[in-house]
């Protein structure tokens, strides 16, 4: 009895040890996600946005600048073939100035240096009016489209109205095939690694029946603590060991 | 499709959506503008610190990451300063204003929270242990800041902030 005890205490264990290392390492990870730099993070994958049925956009556009380029999709900003950041809002344009350069969007203004390092987000409350409808330079300054005027502004900190004579509006230049594939691939979707560390934990990542399969190693688990007890208690209790 | 994670995507587009609709607005309590013309009578023109690296590495060890930005705006007179912050509590960012009084804090508010829990750390309860803190030795709080259930993450987004106004209030009278 105790010998066929073992073998399948042995079999059951070995069969389910991929299972409850990766509930194991997932669980640990999602414990401790602060301390680990977990959160907020996203992965990047196409296969995994394809998994979770999330539909990729494509940019379909991009802005130029003398010496930048900016491509935007599924809330990513690829600056100069850098990632910028994640959440970000769909951009309305990009001007450089002398040494920096400044994307718009809807609700703010993002400075940046040369480099594409942030200088400054400037809020609603920093600009002259929102939402921004255009972007586009003029003498070293910036200037603004709003739906009550156009505003130009020399150091982002103060803003007048201006005329729209001699602005360069920064338009959007249209994307070949092959180019939009490469900023795609660049610009896939993320999930966060918090959310995908707890469906792999309790299985909803393997859709439907996910969840079952991790209530049967549950049960499973079960069985192995109490065949495991029974295999280190009745040798010692027969053997008087007790 | 059936053996996709269907619920999950659910909770995920339904999480998404949330995020969406936050970034667009956000819970505002009231915007930096109005605090800041609610301090001084009127809007001052805006002055600027630059975060050399030195200042950086100090503002990096108070917030336990580097900032997010080169250039910090605020709005001071003889003896009062103003910083809208921004910091994240657990995903999103928390916008909180903080009125520099000779180097101790008058009052912080709550002007824009986006997280979906942890409200509690604008109502006046809370924000009111703020009220004359300095900083001490190390760049910390002279005073323990009591939390609140639920809302640990905020409420150390919302002392981390306490503690780089005064830092930035310091380095902007020099």
């Amino acid at each position: 009895m105790l010998r066929l005890l073992r073998r399948w205490h042995a079999r059951i264990g070995f069969a389910a040890m991929l299972f409850f290392l990766i509930l194991a390492v997932t669980g640990l990870a999602l414990n401790h996600g602060p301390d680990l730099g977990l959160e907020g993070r996203f992965v990047h994958a196409e296969w995994l946005a394809r998994w979770y049925g999330i539909k990729s956009e494509p940019p379909r556009h991009v802005f130029r600048s003398g010496h930048h380029v900016l491509a935007a999709a599924n809330g990513r900003w690829l600056l100069d073939g850098k990632i910028s950041g994640e959440k970000l809002p769909p951009p309305v344009g990009l001007v450089e100035l002398a040494d920096v350069f400044v994307v718009a969007s809807n609700a703010a203004l993002y400075v940046y240096r040369g480099n594409g390092q942030l200088i400054e987000r400037l809020g609603p409350g920093a600009l002259p009016d929102s939402p921004v409808q255009a972007i586009g330079s003029s003498a070293r300054r910036i200037v603004l489209r709003t739906a009550s005027g156009v505003f130009a502004s020399a150091d982002t900190l103060s803003w007048r109205r201006a005329s729209e004579r001699s602005v360069r509006w920064s338009v959007p230049a249209e994307l070949s095939i092959s180019e939009q594939r490469a900023y795609e691939e660049a610009l896939a979707p993320g999930i966060l690694v918090e959310q995908l560390l707890l469906d792999l934990h309790s299985g909803r990542f393997a859709g439907r029946y996910g969840p079952l399969v991790v209530d049967l190693l549950a049960l499973l688990l079960v069985v192995l603590s109490l065949s495991g007890a029974w295999l280190f208690l009745v040798p010692r209790m027969h053997g008087g060991k007790l | 499709m059936s053996w996709r994670p269907r619920r999950s995507l659910a909770l995920f587009m339904l999480a998404l959506g949330a995020v969406a609709a936050g970034l667009a607005r956000g819970e505002i309590y009231q915007e930096p503008d109005a605090f800041v013309a609610e301090v001084f009578g009127s809007k001052p023109a805006p002055k600027v610190l630059w975060l050399t690296r030195d200042i950086q590495a100090q503002a990096a060890a108070i917030l336990g990451h580097p900032p997010a930005q080169l250039r910090q705006r605020y709005w001071s007179d003889s003896h009062r300063s103003v910083w809208i912050l921004e910091e994240i509590g657990k995903e999103e960012l928390i916008t909180a204003g903080f009125v520099v009084v000779d180097g101790r804090i008058d009052h912080v508010r709550v002007l824009v929270y986006r997280e979906s829990r942890g409200q509690e750390v604008r109502t006046p309860s809370f924000l009111k242990q703020f009220k004359e803190a300095k900083l001490a030795l190390g760049d910390r709080l002279d005073r323990g800041i009591d939390g609140i259930a639920g809302a640990t993450l905020s409420v150390a987004a919302i002392e981390r902030m306490a503690r780089l106004a005064l830092f930035f209030d310091r380095i902007g009278r020099k």
